[in-house]
């Protein structure tokens, strides 16, 4: 019993040491990198994703299906499919924003907070981009719950700070496993410093992962909903430039 | 109920082929509408005062409830959207209409986008009034929203990374049409372009307009997301001729045998809107708009409007009027109701709404108050937006003093409970 506390401390001791050491050695951009390839993994990309709003009852209260053309330098355009919203789109072009609806068909500017009060931020999410929107540092090496229970295992914390002002969350707490870096869990801050939503990600092979399936966020800031982003199909496209053209979407085409 | 059964059918069928035919390149959604729209009438005003004189001269505002659908299709390069409703207003017959929002044929030749056909075009950057809405001039602070009825028109885009230019000549079917009958407002055949740079948080336009008899029309706005949480718009607009309401010469006081008010070209004028948008944490937000229209009938015109309508309802309370005056005297203050139709009613305008938006619900509150009489609309809207269905309340009030515009509306008050859905 004794060999084994004199065991544990030292263990203690040791990873109380190596974290310092690993803050040091880690390539944080490289690892927001590896991260985003979990979600992505391409600079143009279209998205399509499934939107479920879980209420505290459990049951599902509202579905949107959103299609997102996630293009490089910072510029996305989410369609909504949802029979609700059909015809809606949200175009964002840095930390540009303007919202087209399908009755007026003219682009309205939107703020930063209007971007918010939409599902459609949900889907920004869903593409966000760690690697190009956050310069982040090591906070330490800690224990992170595995999904499904099972037992607890090192991961990585980083905080990550927004590097321009468009970006729905000024601030992450990130948290990466150890061996993969895959994303486990991530707190987002907004603007206000206030944390909005926790989210978890949810892989398509728990042992070795290559890509995240779902995405469950935590609404902390209003209702504390659960929100569940199923991502429904991921791959590589780049769109016409007209399509980031608010003037463009305004005309309705089709952009299938 | 013939026509609200033919509706039904028109309903269901619609549902079915959104279904059949999506996997067909043909794309098909609309959405189908139950409203109930209660309605009371003014007891204030100039058609108060004819119905006083003449009850059959005139229906007043009557409460109604109305059936709609409205099917949109997109086929290759072919857009359409047809929209249809029966309306059955209390104690009456069934009126059933349709129209044609959009059926429009486009395409790209050599780096421009075309299309022609009837189409919706809606410019500018304003939410309560847009000076440069020069294409569409559509219906704005509606108790419910509707997809505007488009114009026909031929239009040429093109599109850069941050630029456009467009180019849209609307109404040409009445170009070889000299008479001014059926051209006036919206309906007049114009060529109109619009050039849009964004700077970064701006949006910058420019707008020209010509049309057949008001002439050369010139005007810029600008967008502006001043911070997180604000936006700034402003809209400019300077015209050379207008469209407007206006009482013939000599008719003062007494009753006329013709409509003294008539729609004529005006000389020169201006519009201005200056707005800004503030959206809150927690899903709160206020939108003001303040703004002047040039356009709509001057202070002095509503002093005129006041006085004949006092000196018309004067000489309907006379005892012993002959019949036959006291019918024409009706009519007259019946006419007196021509200058409320027009886009404008006063110069000046502030308007302001509040909204909440705890999800699904969206809660609203605007007021509209026009200073040179204290005439006021305030109008509470809720609305719960689920999967598939939309519910909408709304109450609008018309208030002010006894001899404001506003106040003297045929309608005093009127609502909507409608029940959407989206397929």
């Amino acid at each position: 019993m004794k060999h084994s506390l004199t065991m544990l401390a030292l263990i203690g001791l040791l990873t109380w040491h190596a974290s310092p050491q690993a803050a040091e050695a880690i390539d944080v951009p490289a690892l927001l990198k590896t991260a985003d390839r979990y979600r992505g993994g391409s600079d143009n990309l279209q998205v399509d994703t499934l939107i479920t709003q879980i209420g505290q009852d459990g049951l599902a209260e509202k579905e949107r299906r959103y299609t997102v053309f996630a293009q490089a330098q910072h510029k996305s355009l989410v369609l909504m499919k949802s029979p609700a919203e059909a015809g809606q789109k949200v175009l964002m072009l840095g930390d540009d924003f303007w919202l087209l609806m399908p009755g007026s068909q003219r682009p309205m500017r939107i703020t930063p907070s209007q971007k918010l009060l939409g599902d459609a931020s949900t889907g920004d999410i869903a593409t966000l981009s760690w690697s190009e929107d956050y310069t982040g540092a090591l906070v330490g090496v800690e224990r992170c719950a595995s999904e499904g229970g099972g037992p607890e295992r090192a991961c990585l914390h980083l905080s990550l700070q927004a590097t321009r002002k468009g970006v729905s969350y000024q601030r992450i707490e990130l948290w990466l496993g150890q061996a993969r870096h895959e994303p486990l869990k991530a707190d987002l801050y907004v603007q206000s410093e206030k944390l909005a939503k926790q989210a978890r990600f949810i892989f398509d092979h728990p042992g070795a992962p290559t890509q995240v399936t779902e995405m469950l966020l935590q609404d902390q800031l209003s209702q504390h909903k659960l929100t569940r982003v199923k991502y429904l199909a991921r791959a590589p496209r780049q769109v016409p430039e007209s399509w980031l053209n608010p003037m463009f979407l305004a005309r309705n085409p089709s952009l299938d | 109920m013939h026509c609200a059964a033919i509706s039904m059918c028109l309903l269901l069928l619609a549902g079915n082929i959104s279904c059949a035919h999506a996997e067909e390149g043909l794309n098909l959604s609309g959405e189908d509408r139950f409203g109930l729209l209660p309605r009371h009438a003014n007891t204030r005003g100039p058609l108060a005062a004819a119905l006083a004189l003449q009850p059959s001269l005139a229906k007043p505002p009557q409460d109604s409830a109305q059936l709609a659908l409205e099917l949109r299709g997109r086929w290759q390069q072919w857009v359409a959207d047809v929209w249809m409703a029966s309306e059955r207003p209390r104690g009456g017959p069934s009126r059933t209409e349709a129209h044609v929002n959009e059926l429009n044929f486009s395409g790209e030749l050599a780096g421009w986008q075309w299309s022609t056909g009837k189409k919706i075009v809606s410019w500018d950057v304003g939410y309560a009034y847009r000076p440069n809405d020069v294409v569409q001039q559509e219906a704005r602070r509606s108790l419910l929203d509707n997809t505007p009825e488009g114009k026909p028109l031929l239009q040429l885009e093109r599109f850069g990374a941050e630029d456009a230019l467009s180019l849209v000549l609307v109404h040409p079917q009445r170009l070889g049409n000299d008479g001014l009958e059926g051209a006036r407002f919206d309906r007049e055949p114009a060529l109109a372009a619009r050039a849009y740079q964004r700077f970064g948080a701006l949006d910058a336009y420019g707008f020209a307009r010509w049309g057949r008899h008001t002439g050369a029309s010139l005007g810029m706005a600008l967008a502006w997301v001043a911070g997180d949480e604000w936006e700034l718009h402003a809209s400019l607009r300077a015209l050379q001729r207008h469209d407007g309401w206006q009482a013939a010469p000599g008719s003062a006081g007494t009753p006329l045998a013709a409509n003294p008010w008539q729609v004529q070209t005006q000389g020169r004028a201006s519009q201005v809107l200056l707005g800004l948008n503030w959206t809150g944490a927690q899903r709160q937000g206020l939108l003001f708009e303040a703004w002047h229209d040039g356009s709509a009938p001057s202070a002095g015109q509503w002093r005129d409007w006041t006085a004949r309508n006092s000196a018309l309802i004067g000489q309907g309370r006379q005892p012993g009027l002959p019949a036959s005056l006291q019918s024409a005297v009706a009519g007259n203050l019946a006419w007196q109701t021509s200058p409320m139709a027009g886009p404008g009613l006063q110069r000046d305008n502030l308007f302001l709404r509040l909204s909440w938006q705890p999800e699904p619900w969206q809660l609203t509150l605007d007021g509209l108050y026009q200073p040179a009489d204290h005439g006021r609309i305030w109008t509470a809207g809720l609305q719960w937006q689920g999967d598939r269905w939309r519910l909408n309340a709304s109450w609008r009030v018309q208030a002010g003093p006894a001899r404001s515009v506003l106040a003297q509306l045929p309608t005093q008050r009127s609502g909507v409970l409608a029940a959407t859905r989206a397929f």
